[in-house]
């Protein structure tokens, strides 16, 4: 009796095939079928030759490093970048750099019909990991791998510590081979060599927390530490870029500048002497000025003061007040000028005219009032009043150029300081200053 | 994503920068004070500055 369900066309699913391991006899799974040349026996750690039908022994270790448990159990499935993979092997391998030696796992990720790839976890830095297509060309200091140009990060020889699962290769527990990483970040170009065979993979850095989406695991992955060799720069933008804008900026600043001074008006309104002088001054020393008008749109007022003063000083406090609508601007200004001589030579302090400018001053007709005082040693002094519309105020392109300036700087320090320290892990280290010990003898 | 940030905000620096000088932005102080009696222009001394008690610097090295 038919069930109803439709043949099953295309190529027919895989299906894992149970072994038994031929030292202990513990179940042994295979999951890539015809890709795994070699199979670990997870209970007595034989390294089994996948190819052969009674599962040759090839190597078995010692469990030193019971507690290398991999972060992706294998076996577990999940979608990496649209694709669907099986955890089939994993490997810790260790390099030995100046006496430390440094510890990353690699995982082997299968799926049937696209094959085998990779992921490598360092300190929390993944990355997606395949064979390259092409050979990439390489020299001492670089690499040239699809039109895109590697740089030479670290040599070194890595060791197998610590097998798991079914690998595509003999691998093999001490297996040590010259491995050379190039960078473009976020991709990194390896090659391994393992006697006369080399291998080229081409990697791309991946976030712990898309692994963990992609494989459904529980929990937080582990805490990305440090800076790895081609992990994205956080700010991954064009540094000269950045000046470019600025310049740009700057450029348009100068710009408005220029269109803005020469279209203000800078129109005298009044001019005036007057003298303090303290004998005259016996009651009220406030007076007002003549009224002037003040046309066009809302803008700036600027207000000098000049008195010729001489170690002296005189204070005026000044209202711009609107005759028509009672609005004031208050402010005070004070005029000083002292020299002299001294040990250090002569010096001079303050100056004889001071200025300043009266934000958003609407249309209308105005007076100023101004009181005066003086020095008390000051017996009567001239000072003139000058009153000019609309005139540009340049410390706003100051303000303004400090602004464009202060994230292109702050983004470049930080952009430095990352690739500094993704630098000061390779073969090339920047120069690093003197530390300073203080071994003053 | 930086430079198209960087591009929007320096857009926004040169424009605000516009506006102020268009509507005479300064950087000095000044005190504003609404209703000033009319009364003001004929009597100076019954207004009151609020730099009025302004300490007075004597100058000098």
């Amino acid at each position: 009796m038919s069930t109803g369900a439709p043949p099953l066309s295309g190529p027919p699913k895989p299906q894992a095939r149970a072994l038994n391991c031929p030292k202990c006899g513990a179940a042994i799974t295979l999951r890539s079928f015809g890709q795994a040349v070699t199979v670990v026996c997870s209970s007595c750690r034989c390294i089994l030759d996948a190819k052969d039908p009674n599962l040759a022994i090839l190597q078995q270790f010692e469990i030193k490093t019971s507690d290398v448990k991999p972060l992706i159990p294998l076996g577990t499935r999940g979608k990496l970048r649209g694709t669907d993979y099986e955890v089939t092997g994993f490997q810790r391998r260790s390099v030995m750099v100046d006496g430390i030696t440094y510890y990353w796992h690699e995982y082997v990720l299968f799926n049937p019909y696209k094959g085998i790839r990779y992921l490598s976890e360092y300190n929390g830095h993944w990355n997606d990991i395949s064979i390259c297509k092409t050979l990439p060309s390489a020299d001492g200091g670089g690499a040239t791998y699809l039109g895109e140009a590697y740089k030479h990060f670290q040599s070194a020889d890595a060791n197998t510590d610590f097998v798991l699962g079914e690998f595509p290769w003999q691998v093999r527990v001490g297996e040590k081979a010259g491995v050379t990483d190039y960078v473009h970040p976020p991709r990194v170009l390896s090659s391994e060599k393992l006697e006369k065979e080399v291998t080229w993979s081409i990697g791309e850095y991946m976030y712990g927390r898309e692994i963990w989406d992609s494989f459904k695991l529980p929990g937080d992955p582990p805490e990305a530490m440090g800076v790895y060799e081609n992990q994205p720069s956080p700010v991954a933008t064009n540094v000269t870029g950045m000046w470019v804008a600025f310049a740009a900026f700057a450029v348009f600043l100068l710009l408005l500048m220029g269109v803005f001074d020469m279209r203000a008006k800078k129109e005298p309104v009044l001019q005036q002497t007057y003298r303090f002088d303290r004998a005259e001054v016996k009651g009220e020393p406030s007076f007002v000025s003549d009224e002037f008008a003040l046309t066009g749109r809302t803008s700036t007022v600027e207000v000098k003061t000049f008195a010729p003063v001489s170690n002296h000083w005189i204070y005026l406090n000044y209202a711009l007040i609107n005759q028509d609508t009672g609005q004031a601007w208050d402010f005070g200004r004070e005029v000083s000028y002292y020299y002299g001589h001294d040990s250090d030579g002569s010096w001079t302090e303050g100056k004889q005219n001071d200025t300043v400018v009266i934000p958003s001053v609407p249309a209308g007709h105005y007076y100023l009032r101004i009181e005066p005082e003086a020095d008390p040693s000051l017996p009567s002094i001239p000072y003139t009043v000058e009153i000019i519309r609309d005139v540009p105020v340049f410390g706003i392109y100051g303000i303004a150029f400090l602004a464009l300036l202060v994230p292109v700087v702050i983004i470049c320090f930080r952009a430095y300081t990352f690739e500094r320290s993704r630098w000061s892990e390779s073969d090339h280290p920047p120069v690093q200053l003197s530390s300073g010990s203080g071994d003053d003898e | 994503m930086f430079r198209k940030l960087y591009l929007l905000y320096g857009a926004l620096v040169l424009s605000t920068a516009a506006f102020g000088q268009y509507r005479g932005w300064s950087l000095d102080t000044v005190n504003q004070v609404k209703n000033v009696p009319k009364s003001v222009r004929d009597n100076p001394g019954s207004y009151r500055s609020v730099y009025g008690f302004y300490h007075h610097y004597t100058g000098g090295k």
